[in-house]
């Protein structure tokens, strides 16, 4: 190495990394805390959240009994998993045809998958209200397709624009990070294109997928303000419930059934990230493709 | 003299044709009578109710057999304003499941079933009277079956067929109220006893405290109520006064449009709010030192609006959805929806129930015939996109 | 040679589909269910609220709906939502840089992964119920403000609700994880090895920093600062929540011609300002960084000095 006093080098980077640990700790307590007081609050007796009034489960009894939040949650995670059902499909493909099959196609495509990711979702909220009562169909209450309402429907469409673009940013990324060469060997040895595509090209992208996947049912699940618009009746996914409370008096209930929620969720996220090392996947890895080639 | 002045102002809760004989003493004659009957038709409910687990009852004051109903109930509704315990009940009495989604503001709702054309999926909408004759014309509500809710006879008379809704042909009445100010007395010290005095307050002592109600017609009503124009007034002139105060000086001094300030506002949020009376009561109910605060109603006028149940046009649940109107209207019930939101809801003798079950703050439920003789019914005219222009435009003023 | 040999054999087993063919259903989808729709959108920006019954008519086609757009108090509207959106930004990348600088070069590769997960954890709860959280605890009647009251720091309740700066730390608690994750990945990929030779070579931290970390990290800032700029700007309900009638941002204005104003002509003309405003700032700051990175380069050109003769 170099020949610096080895002491005065080590008092340096120390200063340094010490600040630098504070402030990433700071980062992690700001992250936290509301989601603290959120906890916290889920056990406030009182009738009104804002006011703290002891500790007690009546949050916890009057959530899970109100019909009202147990149906809003129950929607949300059934468009959560179709939406991430059709961006996954559609954003694989496409995914794969960005990074496969280029040509002159290809920069209005992505032009096409820009615009999307920069509309605010106002702007997509709107059209799709206009769109929806305009074409009818399966899209309002007059057609009924079995076992799935047309609200659930909306919603389903809706989420499914913003969540197919993300999803092929990333299978693309993914696959363009990594060379033809594999795909070629296995075409050099004769491998018909079907077997080619189960078995290089799909294991290759499928932490992209499954990353995509799971970045769409997140974002079905939070989505408020397309959901705001164009949900139907009876089929009001969970942050329109919050927000509708949010514009009158907010109740322990919402704290509670949040809690739960945030419970389950890394529950869920637990057996995932099991069964990726399983497949050996490093959850950093898994968390590398998720950002969008970065 | 004093009688006639009160027969002008008492039309607004009654028709034409009842004003004539509607007196003062008529008035409160007629709400003994009705306080009597109610309380004897309270005693023979009494005995009838314990029963109706199966679908097909309707209700504890009997009546017709009613038909099978649906096996669910959309309501398009405000927040908050009936008691969750009581769509539970109606659930385990008659079998539909209450699905609920909220709006903010009657233009909502009104946007929204417009926009869907009869296909909203929703079943019952609640809006405020004024707006009624607008969804008529547009068609969004469906005529009613007076005969399909025998309650709705425990509605005193008073309250029943509307100017805006003639003989109840679409609505039935769910509650009605007023609007007025809730203070912070530990921050306010100048007394407000009029609309003015709030508007002053609001520039001066409450000055980046004050919050009003996220309404574009109750917010022009906040400056002529105060300067003793008439709030339904569409002459440009007035409009254009109305415009220049409100963006130009009330703007920059409000702190926030919020249609639920009462419980905020003993959270400490606002120092003062304009408010409906129900709401501030809630505020009230929800500390341990309500004398800190100090409710006022607004004066020297202010604002009568009633809520009513209708039922959406193309509603796909109709029988659940009378069902529903007349169980709510049971006094019984009734009772225990006033006791969750703190409006009058206008059934016979509900007054001295409340008054009997001694629930707290009645004097912000039950006004009495002088505070009445000031309340205005308002109206939805040409005048309504301009003030929901100028209600825009202060918004945007409100937030530099 | 291999490759080509590989080619022309597929090529010859079967007819060849469009290459575009497998991006095509996504094509359909986003045709029918985005852009027809969004032109849909602009075309209604044309027209005009025929009275107060209907919410559109476009029999005459107008440009006045623009000019009402922009008239004073809205553009004030649009500008503060600017404000809050680049501040908000830059906020997030100085908070969220450091921190990424440290997970991915401190931190023992094994406990990236995990480090990095306990990130995202606090965006499993819902967006909105997460703001709740801030208006908790900025709540004049809430925690913090008792703590400082019961404290003595204080003799009054807080009162930070309903104010601009509670918008601000709303966008930015909001965001964060945003700019941390493409920040993470680019530092992530940095070879160490890079930042040890300019040492080696005898450059300063900051040196090292500046001139071999900052422009390799660069890829990553700038996806961070496009994936937090572009949905801020348009959302509206962070500022709802937490900023009273302070936090009037863009969106909320188009939101209310489609819910209260019904004006749909009117809350098109200030979507597509909306959407011009966000590609005009991003278009900009290309632009600009393009700029400097042009300069950067002709500045920092290296000129080699005749060998040393060295004594052996």
């Amino acid at each position: 190495m170099s020949a610096v006093p080895a002491a005065g080098l080590r008092r340096r980077r120390d200063r340094v990394a010490v600040a630098l640990r504070v402030w990433s700790i700071a980062v992690y307590v700001f992250l936290f805390l509301p989601i603290l007081v959120i906890v916290v609050y889920s056990f406030n007796q009182g009738r009104v959240l804002l006011a703290w009034n002891g500790f007690g489960l009546e949050g916890y009894r009057t959530g899970i009994a109100d019909n009202v939040i147990v149906d809003a949650i129950k929607t949300s995670i059934a468009v959560a998993a179709g939406t991430a059902v059709i961006a996954t499909i559609l954003g694989s493909f496409a995914g794969i045809a960005l990074a496969r099959r280029k040509g002159r196609w290809t920069p209005i495509f992505l032009l096409l998958v820009f615009i999307i990711l920069v509309t605010p979702e106002i702007v997509d909220a709107i059209a799709l209200l206009i769109w929806y009562v305009r074409i009818g169909g399966p899209f309002g209450p007059d057609v009924t397709i079995p076992a799935v309402s047309y609200g659930i429907l909306r919603l389903w469409v809706g989420h499914s624009l913003f969540a197919t673009a993300v999803v092929t940013l990333i299978v693309r990324a993914r696959l363009e990070g990594l060379e033809e060469s594999l795909e070629e060997a296995a075409a050099d040895l004769y491998a018909p294109p079907g077997r080619r595509f189960r078995q290089i090209t799909l294991p290759l992208m499928l932490p992209a997928v499954l990353a995509g996947a799971l970045l769409s049912f997140s974002f079905s699940l939070d989505d408020t303000i397309i959901s705001s618009f164009v949900s139907a009746a009876g089929a009001s996914p969970w942050p329109v419930v919050v927000f509708s409370s949010l514009r009158s008096v907010l109740r322990p209930e919402i704290a509670s059934v949040s809690t739960l929620l945030l419970l389950l969720t890394l529950f869920a996220i637990a057996c995932v990230a099991l069964v990726l090392r399983r497949g050996g996947q490093s959850g950093e890895e898994v968390a590398k493709t998720m950002t969008v080639g970065g | 003299m004093a009688d006639r002045q009160d027969e002008r102002f008492i039309n607004i809760l009654a028709s034409q044709a009842t004003a004539q004989r509607m007196t003062r003493r008529a008035f409160m004659t007629g709400s003994v009578v009705a306080a009597f009957s109610g309380g004897f038709l309270l005693a023979a409910c009494g005995s009838d109710d314990g029963g109706g687990t199966t679908p097909s009852s309707s209700g504890s004051t009997g009546g017709a057999a009613s038909p099978e109903l649906e096996g669910s109930l959309n309501f398009y509704h405000w927040a908050e304003y009936d008691d969750p315990k009581l769509f539970k009940q109606f659930t385990d009495e008659f079998g539909p499941s209450t699905k609920i989604d909220v709006y903010a503001s009657n233009e909502e709702a009104i946007a929204k079933l417009t926009t869907a054309a009869g296909s909203s999926g929703y079943d019952i909408v609640v809006p405020t009277g004024v707006f009624i004759p607008l969804m008529v014309e547009n068609d969004l509500l469906e005529e009613l079956d007076l005969s399909k809710i025998p309650n709705f006879s425990n509605i005193e008379p008073v309250y029943t067929d509307q100017p805006w809704d003639p003989e109840n042909a679409h609505s039935v009445c769910k509650d009605w109220g007023s609007t007025g100010w809730i203070l912070d007395k530990k921050q306010i010290s100048t007394p407000i006893a009029t609309w003015q005095d709030f508007i002053d307050v609001a520039m001066n002592e409450a000055s980046g405290n004050v919050s009003v109600l996220d309404a574009p017609n109750e917010l022009a009503g906040l400056y002529f109520w105060a300067n003793g124009i008439d709030w339904t007034t569409e002459e440009t002139a007035d409009l254009d006064a109305y415009e220049a105060f409100v963006v130009g000086e009330l703007a920059p001094h409000i702190k926030a449009f919020d249609s639920y300030p009462g419980v905020a506002l003993t959270q400490g949020n606002y120092a003062l709010s304009q408010v409906w009376n129900g709401d501030a009561r809630q505020g009230l109910n929800a500390v341990d030192n309500p004398d800190d605060y100090e409710w006022g109603l607004g004066a020297p006028e202010t604002e009568l609006w009633m809520d009513n149940w209708c039922i959406v046009k193309g509603a796909t649940h109709p029988e659940a959805a009378y069902a529903w109107i007349n169980f709510i209207l049971d006094p019984e019930n009734s009772l225990k929806d006033l006791e969750f939101h703190g409006y009058n809801t206008g059934i016979a003798g509900v007054k001295e129930a409340a008054e009997e079950a001694g629930l707290p703050f009645l004097d912000m439920v039950f006004f009495s015939d002088e505070q009445v003789a000031t309340f205005r019914a308002g109206e939805v005219n040409s005048a309504l996109d301009r003030q929901v222009e100028i209600y825009n435009k202060a918004k945007a003023a409100a937030g530099g | 040679m291999a490759q080509r040999v590989a080619e022309s054999e597929r090529g010859s087993r079967r007819i060849r589909a469009p290459r575009f063919v497998m991006a095509l259903p996504a094509w359909i989808w986003f045709a029918f269910f985005f852009t027809i729709p969004v032109l849909w959108i602009a075309y209604y920006s044309f027209g005009y609220k025929p009275n107060i019954f209907s919410t559109i008519a476009t029999d005459k086609l107008t440009f006045d709906r623009y000019s009402e757009a922009l008239s004073p108090e809205f553009l004030h509207v649009f500008k503060q939502t600017l404000q809050i959106s680049l501040l908000g930004t830059l906020l997030t990348l100085l908070i969220g840089f450091p921190f990424a600088y440290w997970l991915a070069t401190r931190v023992a590769e094994r406990w990236r992964g995990v480090l990095l997960g306990l990130v995202i954890v606090p965006f499993f709860v819902n967006f909105l119920v997460r703001t709740v959280g801030w208006l908790i605890l900025l709540s004049p009647g809430g925690p913090l403000s008792t703590l400082l009251l019961r404290w003595g720091i204080r003799d009054q309740p807080i009162h930070l609700l309903q104010t601009r700066g509670a918008v601000q730390l709303g966008v930015v608690y909001n965001y964060l994880a945003l700019m941390i994750f493409p920040l993470f990945v680019a530092l992530d990929r940095l070879d160490p090895a890079l930042r040890e030779a300019s040492k080696d070579l005898g450059a300063s931290r900051w040196r090292t920093f500046r001139q071999v970390t900052l422009p390799l990290a660069a890829p990553g800032i700038v996806a961070g600062l496009l994936l937090v700029f572009i949905p801020l700007t348009g959302d509206y309900i962070t500022a709802a929540v937490l900023g009273g009638a302070k936090g009037n941002m863009a969106g909320a204005l188009v939101a209310s011609q489609f819910t209260t104003a019904q004006n749909w002509a009117l809350g098109a003309a200030q979507a597509v300002i909306l959407i011009i405003m966000i590609l005009g700032t991003v278009a900009l700051f290309a632009l600009l960084g393009l700029a400097i990175r042009t300069t950067a380069r002709r500045t920092r050109r290296i000129t080699l000095p005749a060998p040393i003769e060295r004594a052996t």
